[in-house]
């Protein structure tokens, strides 16, 4: 199992009042799977990221990864696991505006302290795996939105991570732009990425395999898709 | 993450944001100019004070005649004094000990004449010992020697001032001038010196490159003074075999020239030695106070640092964020911004130090005053500022350091 969360609760201190975000989350996630993990706001599927994503411990309960306890680990560790292990994708891109798509890209090599000659290497392999092989000297201001998040996208897969976290990765773009870009987490998934899609648009959740709703604090359901829907879904789009 | 890379990363961040640094720079840049403008001002009026008294000789004793009116000059020669006279200088010599030589000059201000061309110059009848005691330095040829003085010879050295005016840029050597009615040959050049801007003691200031110097037994012959009653001679410069005797030898002269002058106070007597030390003491305060002020620049250019880099790490939330998102330690991201703080205290240190350098160039180019850089201060004022930069850079990279990664990303 790739990710396991056990009884998981997550509360918040909110002007002295005490909030509970997630409530009792049970939840596994294998290896190569497409979740999508939908719900509105308010409804607690952004602090479900920030736990999945190693950017927050939770309150109570366990949350294994790689049957690692990450609630367990400290400062140090969480930024080597978000560094490893976790490849963010944001609805903003969240690019350093002033410095290139490479460097970009090789920024989370870097803190691995992985050296600049393999960094580079790796960097333009994730590049060209988004298909920007020809953008890597521009920076963020000189690329269109869907090229940004394909930056963006080629810094999460560059360190080789265990999942793929995004989003609202579609979010900030045009629905034709915001189509390409699912098309390209289709294909990584094909290649056996794990990808955990967070969204609160129906349309872009069927892209996944599997589709978890939360409602105030609690997983509501837990779902596959429909295989023959997502891939009818899919064709349409390439053939069009 | 290597050492070499947080350098790289932060080297990058203040190229990228090159006025914003240049701004965060300015208060070291202006703290270390001045630290070494100030204290090369400071050095450079204690480096003239000492070439002046050095001119004076640090271990002679000077007497001086003093000037009176006509009426005050028959006051005082009606109580017996005759005024300064080398009667004065022998008795010393003999009685004082302690006392190694003995110069009396006598002087006369007067015009000198050489073709068409005149000076108004100070006529000075010197003994030999006279280049022994006082720091002389020739241009060209000889002073006057034991051979000149006991053969009265009519030769003459002549003040740079003077022999400028008088020969611009021809060679005065073995040329004839004509010093009132008489002609003298001109042995040698003096050195240009560094004028006497102020009074030393109750000696006057004086441009000693208009003086002439001949032998004090061929002044006696050919000059005469315009008023009888005027001393003998004018100065008595007295060398004393160690400085730590001074007071001590100046005491027994001040007591010999009492008796011989019959408690006629027409004589000053002046230690050059003592008023160096008493001059050095009051400016201590002064180098005190310039050191002052240049530290507390250093100091609100290291608060400069601080409250930029604080304001650049709320700018730079986003950026915090991003990078502790995929992977960055929170010790990453404090050296990241230390080193930043270091390079802007390093970078804007070098500009102070060559800021500062032409800083103090140029007070003496413009001014006049006296500068001397000493190596001490230039590390000085660089090191503090470096030392500013870590200290003041510590603070906001810790609060950059602590910024929780999702707030920081989500940060507008």
């Amino acid at each position: 199992m790739l990710i396991e969360i056990k009884n998981l609760y997550k509360n918040y201190r909110m002007d002295n009042v005490e909030v509970e975000a997630l409530k009792a989350i049970n939840l596994q996630i294998k290896q190569n799977e497409y979740v999508a993990i939908m719900g509105p706001s308010g409804s607690g599927k952004s602090t479900l990221m920030n736990i999945l994503g190693c950017l927050d411990t939770p309150t109570e309960g366990q949350y294994l990864f790689k049957n690692v306890d990450v609630s367990t680990l400290d400062d140090d560790s969480l930024s080597a696991m978000r560094n490893k292990e976790i490849g963010f994708v944001f609805q903003n891109f969240n690019l350093l505006p002033r410095m290139s798509s490479l460097y970009n890209v090789e920024m989370p090599l870097m803190y691995a302290g992985i050296h600049k000659i393999e960094r580079r290497e790796r960097a333009l392999k994730a590049l060209d795996r988004v298909g920007l092989s020809e953008r890597v000297d521009h920076k963020p201001s000189e690329l269109s939105g869907g090229q940004r998040q394909r930056v963006a996208i080629a810094r999460a897969l560059v360190s080789n991570p265990g999942i793929l976290l995004a989003d609202e990765p579609t979010g900030a773009l045009d629905t034709k732009t915001g189509d390409e870009i699912m098309l390209l987490f289709n294909k990584l998934h094909q290649e056996g990425n794990t990808i955990i899609l967070i969204t609160h648009e129906q349309e872009i959740a069927n892209f996944a395999h599997r589709t978890i709703h939360i409602r105030d604090g609690m997983i509501h359901s837990d779902n596959p898709n429909d295989p023959i829907l997502v891939n009818q879904k899919i064709s349409a789009l390439v053939s069009r | 993450m290597q050492f070499e890379e947080n350098i790289r990363v932060a080297l990058r961040g203040l190229i990228d944001h090159k006025f914003r640094s240049f701004l965060t720079m300015l208060g070291i840049i202006f703290g270390v100019a001045s630290v070494i403008a100030m204290l090369s001002i400071g050095e450079g009026a204690k480096r003239s004070a000492i070439a002046k008294y050095q001119d004076l000789g640090v271990n002679n004793i000077i007497v001086r005649d003093k000037q009176f009116s006509d009426e005050e000059l028959e006051e005082v020669r009606a109580k017996f004094s005759q005024g300064l006279s080398l009667n004065d200088a022998q008795v010393i010599k003999e009685v004082v000990p302690g006392v190694l030589r003995v110069a009396s000059q006598a002087e006369l201000s007067t015009d000198v004449k050489q073709a068409d061309k005149s000076a108004r110059s100070t006529i000075i009848g010197i003994t030999p010992d006279y280049i022994k005691m006082l720091n002389i330095e020739l241009e060209k040829g000889s002073f006057i020697n034991e051979d000149h003085y006991k053969r009265n010879l009519k030769v003459c050295v002549l003040g740079a001032g003077v022999s400028k005016t008088l020969f611009q840029h021809k060679n005065p050597l073995g040329k004839l001038v004509k010093i009132d009615d008489q002609w003298f040959e001109v042995v040698g050049i003096m050195k240009s010196k560094a004028l006497f801007t102020e009074t030393v003691g109750e000696l006057a200031s004086r441009d000693m490159n208009t003086d002439i110097y001949v032998p004090l037994t061929t002044y006696m012959n050919r000059f005469t003074q315009e008023n009888a009653l005027l001393s003998e001679v004018q100065q008595i410069t007295i060398q004393v075999a160690s400085s730590d005797k001074l007071m001590e030898v100046s005491e027994l002269i001040k007591g010999v020239l009492q008796r011989h002058h019959f408690n006629n106070d027409d004589y000053s007597v002046v230690i050059p030695f003592e008023l160096l030390k008493q001059e050095e003491k009051e400016r201590q305060i002064y180098n005190f106070l310039l050191g002052a002020i240049a530290a507390i620049s250093l100091l609100v250019g290291g608060i400069g640092i601080m409250n930029i880099m604080l304001a650049t790490v709320m700018e730079r939330t986003r950026e915090i964020g991003i990078r502790r998102a995929i992977g960055a330690r929170k010790t990453d991201i404090m050296s990241q911004f230390v080193t930043e703080a270091v390079a802007i205290s390093i970078t804007g240190g070098i500009i102070g130090v060559i800021l500062g350098v032409s800083l103090s160039l140029s007070i003496t180019w413009i001014t006049d005053v006296d500068t001397y850089i000493r190596l001490y201060s230039v590390f000085l004022a660089f090191g503090f500022s470096v030392l500013v930069g870590v200290s003041f850079g510590y603070l906001p990279a810790k609060n950059a350091a602590n910024l929780k990664p999702i707030d920081s990303i989500r940060y507008e």
